[in-house]
């Protein structure tokens, strides 16, 4: 039990620290807010898209440019610690490395859907829709978080490679293809007013996602950041 | 120079999979009947379902053996991790440019964003990132421990990939079970033992090119530690 209860301090502690840098230096959110702002523009002129857009293609732009946006998060989430050399104080620190996980990924989490919730009522200005659904939250909120915990997982990989933030979209997009998918047909089926019966499969789907890449978290987090 | 010698076994290997590919192309293009609709180019299939299923396994095998280096330490299973990654890239590359070869004329399109096609490519994709991976890391310990684990996750993703593609509809015949869809046909016993035939001589091939591409692990690791 005692434990336990460290185990869920550290987390705490490493988010905590995580939201603090944010809240003081902001740095983080106005850069990943911005750059999706912007690819939704750019977007909206690729691909010559009318104010009235189909539920299906409002989904795919959200998530689109919560996909992008996310990697910045992510890549500046653990450069940050490298830095400094902060990270090598976090993995000197006597605690489960697995721990230092989920409370990056938790940090990195609460950046993209504050981004997400500020993304909803601009699409929903811009396209003339609203998107306010309750289940549309629960989609973005197990999407994102299915999204980050791999993103994280995979940060701590890239930030090893001389290439550093250049790799991590080339490792992170072709493996978080499952969640993508998952979370752009739930988004789209609530906008066009799917049941959440009928979007079972989908929900299910990003459920599973979330599973697995918390657990490869936890099992190779470790693993990744031995030296 | 006291470099290893390449295995007995191996050039066994080598030369009964070399025969092997020649027995399969013969039995295939001169012992199978000319499908009825789709006329000859519906042999490619027999060596397009091989070469599909000599990848998966290929990234299976990558997957167990990133399992056995994380256990034991041993840069040997990263060697055979990293060999089975190479040769799973070609094998997939290979079901994918013969697929296309068929579906021009049957499907009157080389591409189509089908369940299996577009996993297969996305698994391209992932194991792309691999090497790219690996490319930028310095030590090879580095690089086996995060080959190891990239090659797991991928492996668990490629399925929940397949799953969520599947979930739109797809037009990819399926030969095996009941099937439906554009360019079907069930085989006949013919068919079946030169389909069979493939998949065993891709097995073999798949599992002498893994090992090949092993033995110049091997050879590479030693020329080094004796350059040192």
């Amino acid at each position: 039990m005692k434990s336990l209860q460290r185990y869920l301090k550290t987390i705490w502690v490493i988010f905590r620290k995580d939201i603090r840098i944010e809240w003081y230096g902001r740095q983080g959110i106005p850069v990943m807010l911005v750059f999706s702002l912007l690819i939704v523009f750019l977007f909206n002129f690729a691909l010559q898209l009318s104010p009235n857009l189909q539920s299906g293609l409002t989904a795919g732009l959200l998530w689109v440019s919560l996909a992008f946006a996310s990697t910045l998060g992510l890549n500046r989430s653990i450069s940050l610690e490298r830095e400094t050399r902060a990270l090598d104080g976090l993995l000197l620190a006597p605690a489960d490395r697995s721990a230092i996980f989920f409370g990056k990924s938790l940090s990195n989490f609460c950046f993209t859907t504050l981004v997400a919730l500020v993304l909803v009522p601009v699409f929903s200005l811009l396209y003339q829709q609203s998107l306010f659904h309750p289940r549309l939250i629960l989609a973005i909120l197990l999407g994102v978080g299915a999204y980050t915990s791999l993103g994280t997982l995979l940060a701590a990989m890239s930030i090893q490679a001389r290439t550093r933030d250049v790799l991590l979209p080339v490792l992170l997009y072709p493996l978080a293809l499952p969640i993508l998918i998952a979370a752009e047909e739930a988004s789209r089926g609530v906008l066009s007013g799917q049941t959440l019966g009928e979007l079972r499969a989908w929900f299910l789907l990003l459920l599973a996602c979330d599973i697995l890449f918390n657990a490869a978290g936890l099992m190779f987090f470790e693993t990744v950041l031995e030296e | 120079m006291s470099l290893h010698k390449k295995p007995r076994l191996l050039i066994a290997l080598d030369i009964l999979s070399l025969v092997g590919v020649l027995a399969a192309l013969v039995v295939v293009l001169f012992f199978t009947p000319v499908e009825a609709i789709m006329g000859p180019v519906q042999k490619v299939f027999y060596f397009h379902v091989a070469s599909a299923w000599a990848g998966m396994l290929s990234f299976l095998i990558a997957a167990g053996a990133g399992i056995g280096y994380l256990t034991s330490r041993k840069l040997k299973w990263d060697w055979l991790s990293l060999s089975a990654v190479e040769v799973g890239v070609v094998f997939g590359a290979v079901a994918i440019l013969s697929g296309m070869i068929w579906a021009r004329p049957v499907w009157n399109t080389w591409w189509v964003w089908d369940p299996r096609l577009t996993t297969t490519a996305i698994m391209e994709l992932i194991y792309g990132a691999y090497f790219i991976l690996r490319s930028g890391l310095n030590t090879p310990e580095t690089r086996a421990r995060l080959g190891a684990v990239y090659a797991i996750i991928s492996a668990a993703t490629v399925p929940l990939t397949f799953f969520s593609i599947r979930l739109f509809r797809t037009i990819h015949p399926v030969v095996i079970a009941a099937s439906s869809g554009t360019g079907t046909f069930n085989m006949s016993p013919r068919m079946l033992v030169a389909f069979f035939a493939s998949l065993a001589v891709f097995t073999l091939l798949l599992a002498d090119l893994v090992w090949n591409r092993f033995y110049l692990a091997q050879l590479n690791a030693e020329n080094q530690q004796e350059m040192i």
